[in-house]
């Protein structure tokens, strides 16, 4: 017969388990909101940038007349994967799933004969590479806010840059989880070198039609864009990242509380049938004292 | 009327229709107006003025960044911009677009001069 004590006290940790879980859905949910409107609202300088890209590449017929970090390299051998994660656990599958992706997409490039370095951001990812035999090139970690968000979109771009130019990496793509909504996130690769072209969409044939004057040359405007769109790139990814992190979190927050409370019903059925078992047993007892007489 | 619409990378800062935005080209000052031909250019740090029947409206600093123009829309891509009408001229180092530019003297030297003196008043 289970402990009528260990039952009460069961019941008070798993009610105080739920209280928890349900702040925490809470935060998420309002940090969420932020994030989605942050993630938003960059949308439209990363579109025009990529337009304003794609228009100056379309306009350039000969593409050797193109620096290599836009086009990539004819040989490339080493890939870079950064790899967006979350900072804190507690969000379901958010960062298993990334890591799972990343896993395979890693055999991939390496049964094509490349090796693959990696550039982690967020703790978790940082801590589960170090395990791996995968060389790291570099971490990144508390982006617990929207200026250390840009601040860190930066630092990655001006490692990438310089180990591009030093001739360390060939290929540079992101990983992150795409926020689709609250419910569902998308682990999504965007590829920085070589820059995608499979977006051939309706705005971007428009962009290869119309003739652009530039000033000043295309060389020197090339030169000021690439930074900027990988900047742009990268930025957008650990917002979407971010958005995402926090949809992750409610949801699975949200699993947990209604666990929870299914227990605690669960717990207080078990409680209330043992203490009346407890009740029964007790008045058998006087009864048949009584009537032993 | 030009649709003129002023971005930074965390969000849209405005979009309205104007007469005329004059922006500083990184090859020299031109006016976005209407029917202008297409047309890409950086920008350099200087001043961005709002005109209308040739008096400016409105004036804001931008410490650089990108100009997209094509028939009827004006697209600026700013790296920072900050309305001028909110520095003060006596202690515009205290202005945030003063503290953002640290470290890149030739934007300061501008930003300076744009506060002190702006080409178009």
């Amino acid at each position: 017969m289970p402990n009528l004590k260990e039952l009460k006290n069961r019941i008070s940790s798993v009610k105080s388990t739920r209280k928890i879980t349900s702040a925490m859905k809470m935060v998420a949910a309002s940090k969420l909101r932020r994030a989605q409107e942050l993630a938003e609202s960059s949308r439209v300088y990363a579109d025009s940038l990529s337009f304003i890209l794609s228009s100056l590449a379309g306009n350039t017929k000969n593409s050797s007349d193109l620096p290599e970090i836009l086009t990539g390299r004819e040989n490339s051998k080493i890939s870079l994967l950064i790899i967006n994660s979350s900072d804190r656990g507690l969000c379901g599958g958010f960062n298993s799933n990334l890591f799972r992706n990343a896993k395979k997409w890693i055999s991939d490039q390496q049964g094509l004969g490349k090796s693959v370095k990696i550039m982690t951001v967020g703790k978790k990812a940082s801590s589960f590479y170090k395990k791996t035999d995968l060389d790291i090139v570099a971490s990144f970690e508390d982006l617990n806010s929207n200026d250390r968000q840009l601040q860190v979109s930066e630092e990655i771009k001006n490692k990438i840059m310089e180990l591009f130019e030093n001739n360390e990496i060939d290929e540079v793509s992101i990983l992150f989880n795409k926020f689709v909504s609250a419910i569902s996130q998308e682990p999504t690769y965007q590829p920085l070198i070589p820059l995608s072209n499979d977006e051939t969409s309706e705005e971007e044939s428009e962009a290869n039609n119309s003739v652009f004057e530039f000033e000043p040359d295309k060389n020197e405007l090339l030169e000021y864009l690439v930074p900027r769109n990988f900047l742009t790139q990268i930025y957008r990814s650990v917002l979407e990242s971010s958005a995402s992190e926090h949809a992750a979190r409610m949801t699975s927050m949200d699993n947990a509380t209604r666990n929870a409370g299914d227990m605690i019903d669960r717990l207080t059925l078990t409680y209330n049938r043992t203490r009346q078992a407890f009740i029964t047993k007790e008045l058998i007892e006087i009864i048949s004292g009584a009537e032993a007489v | 009327m030009i649709n003129l619409k002023v971005v930074s990378p965390q969000k849209v800062i405005f979009e309205k229709e104007v007469e005329m935005a004059v922006l500083p080209g990184a090859e020299g000052d031109f006016a976005a107006m209407p029917n202008h031909s297409p047309f890409i250019s950086s920008l350099r740090p200087g001043q961005m003025a709002i005109m209308s029947s040739n008096k400016v409206d409105e004036s804001f600093f931008v410490s650089g960044g990108l100009v997209m123009l094509k028939e009827k829309v004006c697209e600026v891509l700013v790296d920072q911009i900050e309305p001028l009408s909110e520095v003060n001229s006596s202690n515009y180092q205290q202005s945030k677009t003063y503290q953002e530019l640290e470290g890149n003297e030739t934007a300061l030297v501008t930003f300076e001069q744009v506060v002190n003196n702006p080409p178009y008043k």
